[in-house]
């Protein structure tokens, strides 16, 4: 038996505001990506990740301290090891400016490059959730007939899908640059990396809104839970095996490839081969190991596609909004 | 009293009740409202205005009932024409107008992997309720809809019955002025039909809430609704109050009798009136007058008391089914 009045009862209330009803819809949808059998585990990788991130930060910033434990240990390992820990100890002393953000860089493009493929699975996983079970169940007809547009419903989603992004790839990338330059000897390790955390957030923002949207575009492809994940395995799987494959006959069909044109963009943002220059000229120790690479791994380093992979992401944007325009509306 | 179209051999005697003497601003207005998908007009120049009330929306199906209701909602855009809803134009205050109005569709809605009482609390946080007002909101309203603690149950497992509890719950959970709702009785037993209509009706008579009921189904109409909208062919056929519409029918009752069915029969045929023993056991007596009085002078006369006496019992399907012959007739 009820403990209250079962008559229907008024309500006045105040409503809240638009982006608080957005944000409910970001949040319900994070709610239930969630509860995805294993989705939870991926999340607590990508976190044990950021933390092997933050040691590593940690350990390089004890490299700046010539008596430090880890010089020490470092030598016990190795005399020559204990040489290039000097060496790039006193780069770090001269130069920390650039030392500290030429290594940041380069720790952050291979850390975020590593949990790219990771939040890719993870998107691919939640796929069903986004928009393809509101198709499903019809649910579609409750979001456009409460007071929320379709706009508003189509911002929740895509919420949902970068903040699952957040979760398993910018966050443990920020927080490991946080927790790591706090852990540095010299609190200008903040101030002399924020240009890897700077290049870190215009990478993963704009590969996170991208990735965004095309989860959005496959999620509304179909109506089956089943379906939309398999498009983008099978999209994600082919265009990897495409991407190699076409360097040698039709470059241009390597861009079918969103992770290829990620890392192409990754190349960009970070710089990298600008950073390993820089290595390499201050470090001799540096310079010997990269002479070992090739002259093309260079030039792809040195001068990525970046236009053509602009293009390739662009144009799968726009034809993942277009399939959520056409499709994700009440019938 | 509307009546738009070819309908105008229906056009009633000035009565008591007619729509201009009903109380309150127009909750819905339309002007030559049309849609069209593809090559089939489903809304043909609509113009309507239509009174707070219960209001029944009746037509066979693929009439147009559903379209006209998700025109209003913008659940499909307008083909041309205009609209208002509660005084405000749809088209350009859609968030605003759905915050005071209330839907449920035909099909079932559900978020799969949702409980019902989560279903309905996030529906009313997506038309702005705060959290802690939508939760207790959505348990009043589901005790008000009659369920029990099913409720924390996976809206997936529900009956239909439930389903429909559901559905009515998630479209008042925000206290709206106005309800649609699309074939609520859809699929319920006898007594669950009862229970819903019995719900719907309150809804106006104590609560207040305009109630818009579409189906195809004449007895929920008769039972809870004032005015009567029928649609065929997209045109609005008739629009007028149930009042009015049965006493175009007056002169035609249905007499139950426990005996003397053949004395009645040949006491009509000697007054020329038309009299048929229904399978139900009722009399249909036509005896061509407004008032019963001459019936019931009759029946004295035969010293028949009634058992029960039904004045213009099919008044609501006869003039469906000629509303639906004009409409069917060649332009």
């Amino acid at each position: 038996m009820p403990l209250h009045d079962t008559n229907y009862q008024h309500w006045d209330g105040t409503h809240l505001g638009l982006w608080q009803r957005r944000l409910t819809i970001a949040r319900n949808g994070l709610t239930a990506c969630l509860q995805i059998k294993g989705m939870r585990h991926i999340v607590v990788v990508c976190w044990i990740g950021g933390l092997a991130m933050t040691a590593t930060l940690f350990l390089v910033g004890q490299l700046l301290v010539a008596d430090s434990i880890v010089v020490q240990w470092v030598g016990n390992l190795n005399p020559q090891l204990q040489n290039f820990a000097h060496t790039f100890t006193t780069w770090l002393e001269q130069h920390p400016e650039v030392s500290v953000r030429t290594t940041q860089d380069v720790l952050f493009y291979y850390f975020g490059t590593l949990l790219l493929p990771i939040s890719i699975f993870a998107l691919g996983m939640v796929l069903p959730v986004l928009i393809t079970r509101d198709l499903a169940s019809n649910a579609i007809i409750i979001y456009a007939s409460k007071a929320v547009s379709r706009g508003d419903y189509l911002l929740g989603k895509f919420s949902t899908a970068f903040g699952l992004l957040v979760l398993t790839w910018l966050g443990p990338v920020c927080t490991a640059w946080f927790v790591g330059n706090l852990l540095a000897p010299d609190w200008r390790f903040f101030w002399h990396s924020r240009l890897a955390l700077f290049h870190t957030l215009l990478f993963g923002v704009s590969s996170m809104a991208i990735l965004s949207v095309l989860a959005l575009g496959v999620s509304a492809l179909s109506s089956k839970e089943k379906a939309t994940p398999a498009f983008w395995f099978m999209w994600w799987i082919i265009g990897g095996v495409i991407a190699p494959i076409a360097m040698q006959t039709k470059p241009w069909l390597r861009h079918v490839s969103f992770n290829y044109n990620l890392d192409q963009i990754a190349l960009k943002v970070f710089r990298l081969g600008d950073d390993l220059q820089i290595a390499k000229e201050n470090v001799p120790i540096f310079g010997s190991m990269l002479s070992n690479i090739r002259a093309e791994t260079m030039t792809a380093l040195n001068s990525p596609p970046f236009s053509g992979a602009m293009i390739g992401l662009l144009l799968m944007a726009v034809l993942a909004a277009i399939v959520v325009n056409k499709r994700a509306k009440p019938e | 009293m509307v009546v738009a179209g070819r309908s105008s051999c229906l056009t009633p005697a000035t009565l008591p009740g007619t729509l201009a003497e009903m109380s309150g601003a127009p909750v819905i207005e339309t002007q030559n409202l049309s849609k069209v998908f593809g090559p089939q007009r489903a809304l043909d120049g609509v113009s309507l205005t239509v009174s707070p009330g219960a209001i029944g929306l009746l037509g066979p199906n693929g009439a147009g009932k559903s379209t006209f209701m998700k025109c209003l909602l913008q659940l499909q855009p307008i083909t041309s024409g205009s609209a208002k809803l509660l005084g405000r134009e749809v088209g350009r205050e859609g968030r605003e107008i759905r915050k005071r109005v209330g839907y449920t569709p035909e099909q079932d809605c559900h978020i799969p992997g949702m409980a019902g009482c989560e279903y309905v609390t996030y529906c009313a946080q997506l038309c702005g309720l705060p959290f802690q007002a939508a939760r207790q909101r959505a348990h009043e309203m589901l005790d008000f809809v009659g369920m029990g603690q099913e409720r924390y149950r996976k809206a997936d497992t529900y009956s239909t019955g439930m389903k429909q509890r559901l559905k009515l719950a998630q479209a008042i959970v925000h206290d709206p002025e106005i309800v649609f709702l699309d074939e609520p009785t859809n699929g319920l037993d006898p007594k669950g039909q009862a229970q819903i209509l019995e719900l719907v009706q309150s809804l106006w008579k104590k609560y207040g809430i305009t109630v818009v009921l579409s189906s195809h189904l004449l007895h929920d109409v008769d039972r809870i609704c004032e005015q009567i909208i029928i649609i065929a062919r997209g045109r609005v056929l008739v629009h007028d109050t149930l009042e009015n519409l049965k006493s175009r029918k007056r002169g035609a009752a249905e007499v139950v009798v426990a005996t003397g069915h053949e004395t009645l029969q040949a006491a009509c045929r000697q007054r020329q009136w038309g009299c048929e023993l229904l399978p139900n056991g009722h009399m249909k007596v036509e005896h061509h007058s407004e008032s019963l009085n001459p019936l019931l002078g009759l029946l004295d006369e035969l010293k028949l008391p009634p058992l029960e006496l039904i004045p213009s019992p099919n008044a609501l399907e006869e003039t469906f089914v000629q509303a639906l012959e004009i409409s069917h007739a060649p332009a």
